[in-house]
């Protein structure tokens, strides 16, 4: 059976690439020595292989991609992610467009995460027009289902973004944004108070790793019943100035407020380059601050240095000390975060190679965190359609 | 909102490696409109040569509508192919644009798209690679 499918995948890639327009395919080689982003730093290497493909029908367009990812050390939580979708951009006149796609995406984990994997569908409506030649205004709507294997993390959201900007003559650039945002989990979490157990059941909790040096232990979710659905409001503004050609800076910042609900899970977790069901952007209160500086330097390499500060409290969430114990207090990380990024385009590939450094100081200690990441890329863009 | 006489028509040419050229100048006006036969309208910009004030109509891509702001009284440095339409403008395909120290590549050096069609890629940015800080 396994065959068969591996078959028909194949064969399906094939015709796709025989049909398309263009194709990409990408390598990246990422490197951390903290890949589950907590107190205990795993090291890890994750080494992901992607392909794009797109066909042009008029105004509509067709694509496809796929991106296999391999974790050197944790091979239980390599996956394969596949999506596909359908978009279309019509101009409404010479100055405002509407844009459309409706995607869909499968995730499929190995073994132990396996829980993680899911089918989601998305729906996506964009406007976007020049008020005058020197300000835009954007909206967008975007709707999306998805649906775990466990369906404790199952949802349907819905977002809509608001933005309005304006170039002035001294080369800067302004902009407001206000996001909204809807998630609503189709499980009930009407489900008794859980304890630490040393084997999951049903996995209906997160797995929190060895949180006391013996092995792997596991929350079962604590929440009792409540409110289904979690509403965020966001508003940002930024601030860009453009020096010539060859040199931006820009300075951002957004606030979000929780506006009703809560993370119903016991505990929030990210994980370095893996999505991680209990983490989004509902899942938390709070503030960034980014700055980031774009430079265009000899050879003509684009190299991009960041700073971005950051203070979330995650409602619904508790934190614990290292022995598991409640504190009776909401969780609260504030985050120190450094990147530098540096690239390249050539005429057929393009290379780059990015460094992170994360500081993550949080009142659950172990969520206490910092971590190094690396990554190297390369991309490969092979046009199969005509030159227009 | 005036719509000029030129939204609605199709232009047929290529990217010609041979009539490429180099210029920097200051947008003066953002449009969109048809480019090719049965493809997506493209976002072209109207630019002012710095030095000898010429007008150039730049061909950017379908896409770059909605991934990238472009605005009025901004430099641009665009590389690109140079051809003439029947009413003597001067029209370029961009390969590449520099602005505000990006370099945004366009088509291959041979003048083949680079731009990879999905125009879903705007919304899916952020999503498959990198973290989620």
């Amino acid at each position: 059976m396994k065959k068969l499918a591996a078959i028909i995948a194949l064969a399906l890639l094939g015709s796709s690439i025989l049909l398309a327009d263009s194709l990409t395919l990408s390598f990246t080689q990422n490197m951390t020595d903290n890949l589950f982003q907590n107190r205990f730093s795993e090291n890890d290497q994750l080494s992901s292989l992607s392909f794009y493909v797109d066909k042009n029908l008029s105004q509509w367009s067709l694509y496809a991609e796929g991106s296999y990812s391999y974790l050197y050390q944790n091979p239980s939580l390599t996956y394969y992610i596949q999506d596909a979708g359908i978009d279309y951009l019509y101009p409404l006149n010479e100055k405002s467009a509407i844009y459309f796609s409706l995607a869909g995406r499968g995730a499929l984990y190995r073994s132990d995460y396996s829980d993680f994997n899911y089918l989601s569908a998305n729906f996506f409506a964009a406007f976007k027009s020049y008020f005058s030649p020197t300000s835009i205004f954007k909206s967008n709507y975007s709707l999306e289902y998805k649906n775990y294997k466990d369906s404790l993390f199952d949802f349907i959201s819905h977002s809509v973004m608001l933005s309005f900007d304006k170039y002035l003559q001294t080369k800067t650039t302004l902009k407001a944004e206000l996001d909204w945002g809807y998630k609503h989990f189709f499980h009930p979490y009407i489900i008794e108070k859980g304890m630490f157990m040393q084997e999951p059941q049903a996995f209906m909790g997160r797995e929190r790793r060895d949180p006391s040096g013996q092995g792997p232990h596991y929350f079962q979710t604590v929440t009792e019943t409540q409110g289904q659905g979690i509403q965020v409001l966001s508003l940002a503004g930024l601030i860009a100035q453009g020096l010539g050609n060859k040199l931006g800076l820009r300075l951002s910042g957004m606030k979000q407020w929780v506006l009703s609900g809560q993370n119903p899970f016991t505990f929030i977790e990210e994980f370095y380059a893996v999505e991680n069901p209990s983490y989004d952007r509902f899942s938390w209160d709070g503030y960034n601050v980014e700055t980031q500086l774009t430079l265009l330097v000899p050879w003509n390499v684009q190299l991009k240095i960041g700073y971005t500060i950051s203070n979330k409290e995650f409602p619904g969430i508790e934190s614990f000390d290292l022995e598991g114990n409640p504190l009776g207090i909401m969780r609260k990380d504030n985050r120190n975060q450094i990147e530098v990024r540096a690239g390249k385009n050539f005429p057929r590939f393009s290379v780059f190679l990015s460094y992170f450094f994360i500081n993550n100081s949080s009142n659950d200690l172990y969520f206490d965190w910092n971590g190094h990441f690396l990554s190297l890329g390369i991309e490969w863009n092979l046009p199969l359609g005509g030159k227009k | 909102m005036a719509v000029s006489s030129s939204f609605g028509q199709n232009v047929q040419h290529f990217y010609n490696v041979d009539k490429e050229i180099q210029l920097e100048g200051t947008i003066q006006k953002i449009i969109m409109e048809p480019r090719y036969k049965d493809t997506a309208p493209f976002l072209v910009v109207i630019l002012e040569e710095k030095n000898t004030k010429k007008i150039y109509h730049v061909e950017i891509s379908p896409v770059w509508f909605f991934d990238h702001d472009f605005y009025q009284g901004e430099n641009l440095a665009v590389t690109g192919s140079l051809y003439t339409s029947g009413e003597s403008s001067l029209n370029i395909i961009a390969r590449e644009v520099q602005s505000r120290g990006e370099i945004l590549i366009l088509r291959d050096k041979h003048g083949f798209p680079n731009w990879q069609g999905g125009k879903g890629q705007m919304q899916r940015k952020g999503k498959r690679k990198g973290k989620r800080y």
